[in-house]
């Protein structure tokens, strides 16, 4: 379980993420969209522990990530979107490095290696340094560390990008299952047919703030449109622009 | 699902050790897949530096002790002050590679999500920034405590227990230097901490030149001149001494021990041993919690400028679209027929290059040096009055302004080329072509370097008083020397190029930047010699014109085949470039 308090992230006098507070359940596929510096990314860095909260608080299944890191990040996996693999390395030993790190014994890392390797059809790569991997295929090794041992909370930040349409599937499903399995996934994407297929609920942010949050068809009813997720979340944001606009109007007027 | 620990595994840091060990090793191994012929000039570069440096070391402390009474006063000194100025090197280098490794690095971002303590990541970058900045000093001292044991005729045991002071001793100035990044990275964007060290580094700048400000030595003074100037040498430099200096306790016990005093060396390694005890650890026990506060800072930081009205107001100004060309953009038109599109390109790499803080500060601070250099020679001129020694510092300072080319060379032209990076497909795919890219960036760091290295030649010969008639010959020869050494650079950068790379210094420490170096420093040595040793010395009314003419053909060729072959190499390579 992910839970966000009343979270603010100031970068100096812009506030990233303003006021957020979210809960995603055990084993819930949430799926997170918005337009450009919306605050999805700082958002998932929060939830990652790579920056602290300018007030409010995360918790990963219960632990407090300032008060208890080390607990709750054992329960955690996270995917950025352009993410750092060891080059000089090889998938295998990449995968054995990140085992122990989470503590497993060998023949958990080996067995959960040998499982996800042949689900994402890294084998022909296990024995070749990352450096010569495509971007696909390395972004695939990530996934595959990620989920070697089966956290609990699975965050990701754009994770389709550079995968060919054959392992995108083959992540969707693996998300997908995970979540039955009682995973908590995050997702924090631009590709809407990712959240429409996917989602159990969709958060839509905007300038820094959660403006909608539901499942799809809460969204619609919110926004007032009927079809697909596209028209949802464009009447959402614009309508979130213009109200904003119009509560600013008259300030402005005074200020000249 | 949760996970519990089912087996005693390695702790993060022998793993994080591991993997990175073994990550360098393969780095090392792939070497060897580049041409051999090329690595073996590199090793032997290396050897022959090792063995010229202690060559250099032991016939010069073997010299300075021949001076009666004065020898051992003198070889002292210099051993104290070496270590302080080494010192304040490693404090300086300590903390730039500790900010780079500690904030700017992403695998301190891959990290932290881990289950691996912040304490434990600061540990392994404290290690990780300890060898990169100190492996440089260890390769500097290691000939001279060589050659200074040889000609002190120590025991053996004295070179097992310098080593062990050395090792001692690196870890005070990491410590410090983390100590001061984490500062650094909490507290630089506070107006207070920016006014505070501009502050601080002017009063330093003004102490050290009130400091270093030389008196002239009076007419009744000229017989005993040696003496007054010695004595105002020693008085000068006494504050390497200073004995709450770490680098006191090192120069203190490596010449204690050489001198058999071992319980006086034995107190002064007792000495390093306790601080380094507290600090190391204090820094590998007590810094986590700073660190993580630090790097949850710096990443979300706007501008370290940002807290002042007028940084403010500027960046307002910029949101405004204005249609309006900048300076560099009416600088670059005032340029007579450049086709547009070089234009651009060259418009593009000065708005990159500028706009880059690493490549400003690292600028910065090489002109910085380049600046004491000259303002040093102007003393130098005045004591210039035997033909001999003119010629000789005269052509030093051509090898020293070159040597400041070359380095400027290697760190900012040689990656211009890979620094194009994933972008390369941009102008590689433009009617412009690779080929007309590299010719351009060619032409355009040949004529900003000309301005830089003509213009220090110049300066630098005027400081020496040295006549027209030399400084036109050295200015010609330093301008030859532009030519060959940005050729090689741009050359050598297309043969080598790096598009994963986004980082210049890292393109810069790769195969082709080392070697670019190497080739370098040896087509500069070759050229001072050539140009020395076709040179008339100063000999009035004997000159023989078969060794000048000769020394001058030979420099032009050697120039040309150092500049014209890479660059011909680099062309041919783009042919063949994917990307």
């Amino acid at each position: 379980m992910i839970e966000l308090i009343h979270v603010v992230k100031k970068f100096g006098d812009l506030i990233a993420v303003n006021d957020l507070s979210l809960r995603i359940q055990h084993g819930e596929f949430f799926a997170l969209l918005g337009p450009n510096a919306a605050g999805k990314t700082t958002t998932v860095k929060l939830v990652a522990g790579l920056m602290k909260p300018t007030s409010g608080s995360v918790r990963l299944a219960g632990y407090d990530l300032l008060a208890h890191p080390l607990e709750a990040r054992r329960l955690l996996a996270y995917v950025p979107d352009f993410p750092f693999l060891y080059d000089k390395l090889t998938p295998w030993e990449f995968f054995r490095f990140i085992g122990q790190l989470f503590l497993m014994d060998n023949a958990r890392i080996e067995r959960a290696a040998e499982e996800l390797s042949a689900r994402f059809n890294l084998e022909p790569y296990l024995g070749q340094t990352i450096d010569a991997l495509s971007h696909g295929t390395r972004q695939r090794v990530a996934v595959v560390s990620a989920l070697l041992h089966d956290p609990a909370v699975f965050v990701l930040d754009e994770p389709m990008v550079g995968i060919d349409p054959h392992h995108t599937r083959v992540l969707k499903d693996m998300l997908k299952e995970r979540a039955r399995a009682g995973t908590t996934v995050l997702v924090s994407t631009h590709q809407l047919s990712v959240a429409e297929e996917m989602a159990d609920r969709i958060g839509i942010m905007h300038e820094g703030r959660l403006i909608a949050v539901g499942t799809r068809d809460e969204l619609r009813r919110q926004s007032g449109t009927a079809g697909a997720l596209e028209q949802t979340f464009l009447a959402l944001t614009v309508q979130d622009s213009r109200t904003r606009e119009e509560r600013c109007a008259p300030v402005d007027a005074r200020a000249h | 699902m949760n996970n519990v620990p089912s087996t005693a595994a390695s702790d993060p840091l022998t793993l994080l050790l591991g993997v990175n060990l073994r990550q360098s090793w393969r780095r090392l191994l792939s070497l060897r897949r580049q041409s051999r012929l090329l690595t073996a000039v590199i090793a032997c570069f290396l050897a022959g530096y090792a063995a010229l440096a202690f060559t250099l070391f032991y016939k010069g402390l073997k010299f300075a002790g021949t001076f009666p009474g004065l020898g051992a006063v003198l070889i002292e000194r210099m051993l104290f002050l070496l270590f302080a100025f080494l010192f304040a090197l490693l404090l300086l280098s300590n903390a730039i590679i500790s900010y780079t490794a500690l904030f700017r690095n992403r695998e301190t971002e891959f990290l932290l999500p881990l289950p691996v303590a912040p304490q434990t990541v600061f540990r392994w970058k404290f290690v990780e920034s300890t060898v990169l900045a100190s492996w440089a000093f260890l390769f500097l001292v290691a000939p001279l405590l060589a050659a200074y044991g040889l000609t002190q005729r120590v025991s053996w045991h004295f070179y097992p227990m310098t080593v062990a002071l050395i090792a001692l001793f690196i870890v005070l100035p990491a410590a410090a230097g983390s100590y001061a990044s984490i500062l650094l990275a909490r507290f630089m964007d506070r107006r207070s901490f920016q006014a505070g060290a501009l502050l601080v580094t002017l009063a330093m700048v003004l102490l050290a030149a009130f400091w270093l400000k030389p008196a002239p030595v009076p007419d009744d003074q000229l017989e005993t001149r040696v003496l007054v100037v010695l004595d105002r040498l020693l008085g000068k430099t006494r504050f390497a001494q200073f004995p709450l200096l770490p680098s006191y306790w090192l120069s203190a016990g490596v010449q204690q021990w050489a001198e058999g005093a071992v319980g006086a060396a034995v107190f002064f390694a007792l000495v390093l041993l306790s601080h380094v005890l507290f600090f190391g650890t204090l820094a590998l026990t007590r810094t986590g919690a700073a660190f993580y506060n630090a790097v949850s800072i710096t990443q979300g930081r706007g501008s370290i400028l940002r807290r002042w009205n007028w940084f403010r107001a500027w960046r307002k100004r910029r949101r405004t679209i204005t249609h309006r060309r900048g300076w560099i953009e009416r600088m670059a038109d005032a340029i007579p027929s450049i086709r547009a599109d070089r234009r651009a390109l060259v418009l593009k790499d000065i708005r990159v290059f500028l706009r880059d803080t690493t490549q400003w500060g690292q600028t910065v601070m090489l002109f910085g040096l380049l600046a004491v250099y000259i303002l040093n020679l102007r003393h130098f001129g005045a004591q210039l009055n035997n033909p001999f020694w003119t010629q000789v510092v005269s052509y030093l300072n051509l090898g020293a302004c070159a040597l400041n080319l070359a380095t400027v060379t290697t760190r900012f032209v040689y990656p211009q080329f890979s620094l194009e990076g994933k972008r390369v497909w941009i102008v590689g795919l433009a009617p412009l072509g690779l080929r007309r890219v590299l010719l351009t960036k060619l032409a355009m760091s040949i004529a900003l370097s000309l301005v830089v290295t003509v213009g220090l030649m110049m300066l630098s010969s005027h400081m020496l008083k040295l006549g027209a008639d030399r400084v036109i010959d050295l200015s010609l020869s330093v301008v030859v020397m532009t030519f060959a050494l940005n050729a090689l650079a741009v050359g050598l950068g297309a043969l080598y190029p790096n598009f994963k790379e986004d980082n210049p210094t890292r393109i810069v420490s790769g195969f082709g930047g080392t070697l670019c170096l190497v080739l370098s420093f040896l087509y500069i040595v070759a050229s001072v010699l050539l140009l020395a040793g076709g040179s008339s010395w100063g000999r009035t009314g004997q000159v023989d014109w078969h060794l000048v003419v000769g020394g001058r053909a030979a420099f032009l060729i050697l120039s040309f085949g150092a500049g014209f072959v890479p660059v011909r190499l680099g062309l041919r390579r783009l042919t063949n470039i994917e990307f």
